[in-house]
């Protein structure tokens, strides 16, 4: 029961931080923001910046050891928020691969130097300890994770972060960076072929402009696809699929995953857009290179 | 013989194709890219109409270009032919030409698919009534025409399927391609089977 009531101050922190958009939001969001928390009443009811380093720190998550025989990612991008210090425990989660974990700790500050050391709750296939340090007045948090499973195909990782406020700017576009790479998975050995993303997937911003049929029915399955998760990455996003989390982790610069589920976040055009282009998608993985239908 | 057999899986190709639509949805397969037209009260009648009934032509593919049916079972040829003639012109070629006005991929392959229901209801019309007439050698010449556009269900997706398989090409590209090369290759290849095989 304490565990519970723990993990759900732990998440409320994640809900507040994943809300506060950094000196750049404007004041009615902040506004909105408090009078959501005063209205809920509750005891932790101000995001606490008392230190400092509370927040984001985004980043590659990279395998220092990894078993070749089985299918792991070599590196994801992560995003380890610290939620808030309270009597010598540190509260926070990471956002990873689709995965969003809480964690708690202990940590020193001696010499403006603070390190931690974290563990994920156990309960999940891929829960591990974080320990990781940062120096007062920079940006960048370094440090490694050891999975608890020592059979996972990567049983640990190293990470250097840079720390970094969320906001959802619906006009961020994707950079050509993102067509130069095959996609995800897709190679085939009998044919030598990959799918490839082209330019056609940065025609558009599916979160500015309402998409017509004509505009996205030449496009290829890739492109759409990398169309539409552009909408869930401006979201911060961080995704479970493997096809498009490589997209997003490696070429994007701007992305940063900060949550699990953003459906409540997404605009109406948005809402109108993922529906067109995913009919399309269904339609092109279905019928594309098959005879008929 | 080999002829025959490709025909018959093409054909059971088809039929799989229009089985996927039993139980007509607004959204299933082709309809999920239709969504702006569903909604109007001609469109789904027509494709549906289209779908269950032109398939009714490709049987005659197996039957009435036999020399030994048409001599020895005469009544044969025409029931059959019957069925032919009138899963077209009553329903085959009007669906086809609705549903060509609304086809994917612009004014071309509106033009291509609803030139093709016009000259598939034309020719078709043409062999019906020279049979009539009795008018057998302009009767064949007509058939061979209408049955070649009738073919185009199968060259069009064959069409489709080796293009992408080849050049993958933008899926819009390849529809605006077969539209077209979908059936006027078979009319070409059917005028030169005329020019050898019955003007001679």
């Amino acid at each position: 029961m304490k565990y519970l009531s723990l993990l759900s101050i732990t998440l409320l922190f994640a809900a507040c931080t994943s809300h506060t958009a950094g000196p750049d939001a404007d004041e009615a969001s902040i506004n909105s923001l408090q009078l959501k928390l005063a209205s809920n009443n509750l005891k932790y009811a101000t995001p606490m910046k008392e230190y400092g380093i509370e927040g984001y720190y985004t980043g590659p998550f990279v395998a220092d050891e990894m078993d070749p025989n089985k299918n792991g990612m070599y590196a994801n991008k992560i995003t380890i928020s610290i939620d808030s210090l309270v009597n010598m425990q540190v509260y926070g989660h990471s956002i990873v691969a689709g995965n969003f974990r809480p964690f708690k700790g202990s940590y020193t500050h001696e010499q403006a130097l603070w390190t931690f050391d974290v563990s994920e709750p156990g309960d999940n296939k891929y829960d591990g300890k974080f320990s990781f340090t940062l120096m007062d007045n920079t940006i960048w948090l370094e440090g490694t994770w050891v999975a608890n499973d020592k059979n996972l195909a990567v049983s640990s990782r190293s990470y250097k972060l840079e720390k970094r406020d969320f906001a959802y700017d619906p006009e961020l576009a994707l950079p050509e960076d993102v067509t130069y790479d095959g996609v995800y998975g897709s190679y085939k050995e009998d044919n030598d072929e990959s799918e490839v993303i082209t330019s056609d997937a940065l025609k558009f911003n599916a979160s500015t402009q309402l998409l017509k049929k004509e505009d996205i029915e030449n496009m290829y399955k890739a492109d759409l696809e990398v169309l539409r998760n552009s909408i869930y990455a401006r979201h911060g996003y961080s995704f479970k699929n493997r096809r498009m989390r490589y997209v997003f982790d490696n070429y994007v610069d701007w992305y940063m995953p900060v949550s699990v589920d953003i459906t409540a976040d997404l605009t109406e055009l948005e809402r109108k857009n993922i529906e067109l282009i995913k009919r399309y998608e269904v339609h092109a993985e279905k019928y594309y290179d098959v005879f008929g239908r | 013989m080999l002829l025959l057999l490709i025909y018959l899986f093409f054909c059971i190709l088809m039929l799989g194709i229009v089985l996927q639509y039993i139980p007509p949805g607004t959204d299933t397969a082709f309809l999920g890219i239709k969504q702006d037209y569903v909604e109007l009260p001609w469109y789904l009648p027509a494709f549906y109409v289209h779908v269950f009934t032109a398939i009714f032509a490709l049987p005659a593919g197996f039957t009435q270009f036999s020399r030994y049916i048409r001599k020895k079972y005469r009544r044969f040829h025409r029931t059959n032919g019957k069925i032919y003639v009138f899963a077209i012109l009553l329903f085959g070629a009007p669906s086809g030409f609705i549903i060509g006005l609304y086809a994917n991929g612009g004014w071309s392959s509106q033009i291509a698919f609803c030139l093709l229901a016009v000259l598939w209801f034309w020719f078709t019309l043409r062999a019906f009534v020279y049979a009539r007439r009795k008018d057998f050698h302009r009767h064949r010449i007509f058939m061979y025409r209408s049955f070649a556009l009738t073919l185009s269900a199968i060259t069009l997706r064959a069409w489709k399927y080796v293009l992408i398989a080849t050049l993958h090409p933008h899926p819009m590209d390849v529809y605006r391609v077969v539209a077209w090369l979908g059936w006027t290759l078979n009319l070409a290849i059917a005028e030169i089977l005329i020019y050898k095989k019955i003007r001679k």
